[in-house]
């Protein structure tokens, strides 16, 4: 049985609020925050970016595994913002954590869900018995436009997910996957910021694949929404995912561990992976928690956990760090817009 | 064997625009040569101080390049060692005639800085730090500052004590007539300069110049000549992190120890000194690390005016202006502190003479303490 | 430090020094950088005290409040100036308040 033997999550220390936004663009700052469900979102460091931040998410993925960084015999990270457009963000992580030289490496593109497809390619590996650990990462320093929608949303953070067989915190009982050709959001090589496509990335884009992924994957397990005590979906917004829950069938409860939206916006391809580690970080053993991811072009990537008995400890090794995620989402400094346009290079 | 200086001249320091690296030099040698009653033909080897002009203007090989300058078809070369350049030429050029090798050599500081763009001279600079601290974003004036904040916090040494230092420095540089700036400053206008490190302000800090200096070094003894009574110097680590302390500079201490016992005289025995205050704190270091004030004593002792032209008791400190007030032409200081020194030994300062001037000390530093280098002087 | 090849000569330094703790000794704040540092300025540059041995090296995400000996840090891994349009970039050493 393939699951994950640990994690780590990192969340920039700086803030911007949405209303600081909307103030510096003449908007109605209540408006805004009212229709997107966000009062603030993450910002990264001047001299952060995908690289750096998939490497904090490594290393705090590190503290709890009872291996060694050498273990790891595959190492994908998932992105919009890798760095370089030619030159694997996963090697610069893996030569850094000191993974030695023995280990498939490669780096992932496929908008919000490029680590979770790591996560599935990963699993695979695993059952194949290819590879016996392997670590899948989705980091961001998402971009966007000033003055554009997405500017309230797009944040910065990373998340690592050692994947194994031995001492698992969480059992990957099943997963699949849904893809398409949907051109709701996009970015050109070489182009800066991202473009989309307004309302199309609602129903035919974001429903339709969050849906179809869920649906096939209850019917492939017969199971049904009342068989878990935890749902994580993507978080474009605050909108969608409560939306998304109330369809299939989920409850207000079974989602609100898993909303770190509400606080840090939308990271992009750590999106998801973070609600899944912020619900592991309050799951008690013995617990079904049922996921789904959605990248934009696009796809959604659906997986049950069911987490266990090694769970607790590793949790408390993270809360004695300060790395749980409710801890990193409480230390924070604000930065007016101004800071933030420096921050994301756009002045 | 003694080793005499018999000749020492230097051109003005400043922003001199119009003027090139061959005239700086053209014109500090041929009036020292004069000062020593020699020409160029009686020169039998010739050392250049200087740091930036490989890295900023492209030309390395200044020995051959002055050499052909200067008409002096002898043995050259440059030394190197940030801004102990000056120093270390002058070091090497008594070594070569203690050597008995050379009889008559000169030396020469030059620097020319106001050719380029303030950031590329300041990245420059940065070649004298580690390449950790170029790493960490440092600026000369930040490893100082980083200096002055374990000097404040240790002794309690005050921003106006820091600020006391340029202004006795500028007023005395007011009285020299080869200094970069004439005007005399307040303690209240150096306080309220721009920040650059904390924390050193703009006016805590030594300019960009330009400038040459040269002696002309010897063993045949005349009436005119000064003795090298010691050239001394020491190396401590490249960069802060290594240092012991944090609040002295060892390569000061050590090379002062020397200097004093090869001298056989005593810090209380100096009448005039040139010390490096690159930054304001620099020299309240000197002051301690020369043994010239206790430790955490000289800041006081400075802002009370016991170094300063005037009301000094005894020991006259940068009576040129020092770096801050005459202008801080890297290769070339450490050869003009010597050249004011043997001006002050000659009771040639004219209104900037320190009285009954027998001894005195120059005192040149590479980067933030890695090399210093200590002259002591005698009528 | 752009050059590709001293980049990574340096890799395992780096790697090694990762994660390390340390406490403040002394600090600076640079308000005037030098080239290729402007978009990161003001930023304090601290020498820490890491038991065995002391570096020089950058404070990221800190406040006024963090600059007293003492205060305790650790190493982590970032940009370390602006890079070039389409030179390699710069990761490197730099150190963040705990």
């Amino acid at each position: 049985m393939v699951g994950i033997v640990s994690y780590g999550t990192y969340i920039p220390q700086y803030r911007i609020k949405l209303a600081d936004i909307a103030s510096a663009w003449k908007k109605d700052p209540q408006e805004v925050v009212g229709s997107l469900g966000i009062e603030e979102k993450s910002v990264p460091g001047t001299d952060e970016d995908a690289v750096s931040i998939a490497l904090e998410a490594a290393l705090q993925s590190l503290t709890a595994f009872r291996g060694k960084p050498t273990d790891i015999e595959a190492l994908f990270v998932g992105s919009e913002s890798h760095p370089y457009a030619v030159n694997p963000t996963s090697t610069i992580v893996g030569e850094l954590l000191g993974a030695g030289h023995n280990y498939l490496a490669a780096d992932l593109e496929f908008a919000c869900k490029a680590g979770t497809a790591g996560m599935q390619a990963i699993a695979g590996l695993i059952a194949a018995g290819q590879v016996r650990v392997g670590l899948a990462i989705g980091a961001d320093t998402a971009q966007s436009k000033p003055h554009d929608a997405l500017e309230y949303t797009s944040a910065a953070a990373g998340v690592a997910y050692v994947l194994g067989k031995e001492r698992i915190l969480a059992k990957l009982l099943a997963y699949t996957s849904f893809s398409s050709d949907t051109p709701d959001f996009w970015r050109r090589d070489g182009i800066r910021y991202p473009s989309h496509a307004g309302r199309f990335t609602g129903e035919p884009a974001y429903f339709a694949h969050v849906v179809g992924a869920a649906t096939r994957l209850l019917v492939q397990t017969h199971m049904k929404p009342g068989d878990f005590d935890y749902c994580v979906f993507h978080m474009p917004n605050g909108k969608f995912p409560r939306d998304v829950a109330r369809r299939l069938g989920f409850s207000k409860e079974q989602l609100s561990a898993s909303l770190t939206v509400d606080y840090i916006g939308n990271p992009y391809a750590a999106s998801s992976m973070l609600g899944l580690a912020s619900v592991l970080d309050i799951a008690r053993a013995g617990e079904k928690i049922f996921m789904v991811s959605y990248g934009s072009g696009a796809g959604s990537d659906a997986f049950i956990w069911e987490t266990t008995s090694e769970l607790p400890r590793v949790v408390e090794i993270r809360k004695k760090r300060s790395e749980l995620v409710t801890q990193q989402i409480i230390k924070k400094r604000y930065v007016d817009y101004v800071g933030y346009l420096k921050q994301t290079h756009k002045i | 064997m003694h080793i005499y200086i018999s000749g020492a001249a230097t051109t003005k320091f400043g922003e001199l625009w119009g003027v090139s690296p061959r005239q700086l030099a053209g014109e500090a040698v041929s009036k020292a040569l004069k000062n020593a009653g020699t020409d160029s033909r009686r020169i039998e080897a010739l050392f250049v101080g200087n740091m930036l002009s490989g890295i900023l203007g492209g030309q390395e090989h200044l020995g051959a390049f002055f050499a052909e300058e200067l008409g002096i078809r002898a043995p050259a070369c440059k030394i190197e060692g940030a801004c102990a350049s000056g120093g270390l030429a002058l070091h090497n050029a008594v070594n070569s005639v203690l050597s008995g090798q050379y009889n008559t050599v000169v030396v020469l500081g030059v620097e020319k800085m106001t050719d380029h763009k303030p950031e590329d001279v300041a990245t420059a600079l940065m070649g004298a730090g580690s390449e950790e601290e170029r790493a960490a974003g440092a600026t000369f004036p930040g490893l100082y500052a980083i200096l002055a904040c374990a000097h404040m916090k240790a002794y309690g040494t005050t921003r106006e004590e820091l600020a006391a230092v340029a202004v006795k420095n500028h007023y005395h540089a007011s009285l020299n007539p080869n200094a970069q700036f004439h005007t005399r400053l307040t303690i209240d206008q150096v306080m309220k300069s721009s920040r650059i490190a904390d924390p050193l302000r703009l006016l805590d800090c030594s300019p960009i110049s330009d400038g040459a200096s040269a002696i002309v070094v010897t063993s045949k003894k005349s009436t005119r000549g000064i003795i090298v009574a010691a050239s001394c110097v020491a190396t401590d680590s490249l960069g802060l992190a290594r240092r012991k302390s944090l609040t002295e500079l060892a390569a000061t201490k050590e090379a002062g120890k020397k200097a004093y016992a090869i001298a056989g005289v005593a810090p209380r025995d100096i009448d005039a000194a040139e010390v490096h205050d690159c930054f304001t704190i620099a020299e309240i270091l000197a002051m301690e690390d020369l043994g010239f004030f206790p430790k955490g004593k000289a800041a006081g002792a400075i802002a009370a005016g016991e170094t300063s032209l005037g009301t000094s008791g005894r020991l006259i400190v940068n009576p040129s202006g020092g770096l801050k007030g005459c202008g801080h032409p890297v290769g070339a200081t450490g050869v003009k502190q010597v050249v004011e020194i043997v001006e002050q030994l000659r009771g040639r300062a004219g209104a900037r003479q320190a009285d009954h001037a027998k001894v005195g000390l120059a005192h040149n530093v590479g980067g933030s303490g890695a090399t210093a280098v200590v002259h002591i002087l005698k009528k | 430090m752009n050059s590709p090849v001293k980049i990574w000569r340096n890799q395992k330094h780096i790697a090694h020094m990762l994660g390390r703790e340390g406490t403040i000794v002394s600090w600076t704040i640079i308000r005037l950088p030098p080239s290729g540092f402007s978009n990161l300025a003001p930023y304090p540059v601290v020498i820490v005290d890491l038991s065995d041995s002391r570096i020089t090296a950058q404070l990221v995400d800190w406040s006024e409040e963090d600059l007293t000996e003492g205060r305790r840090v650790k190493i982590v891994v970032r940009r370390i100036s602006e890079p070039t349009t389409e030179g390699i970039i710069p990761y490197g050493i730099k150190v963040k308040p705990i």
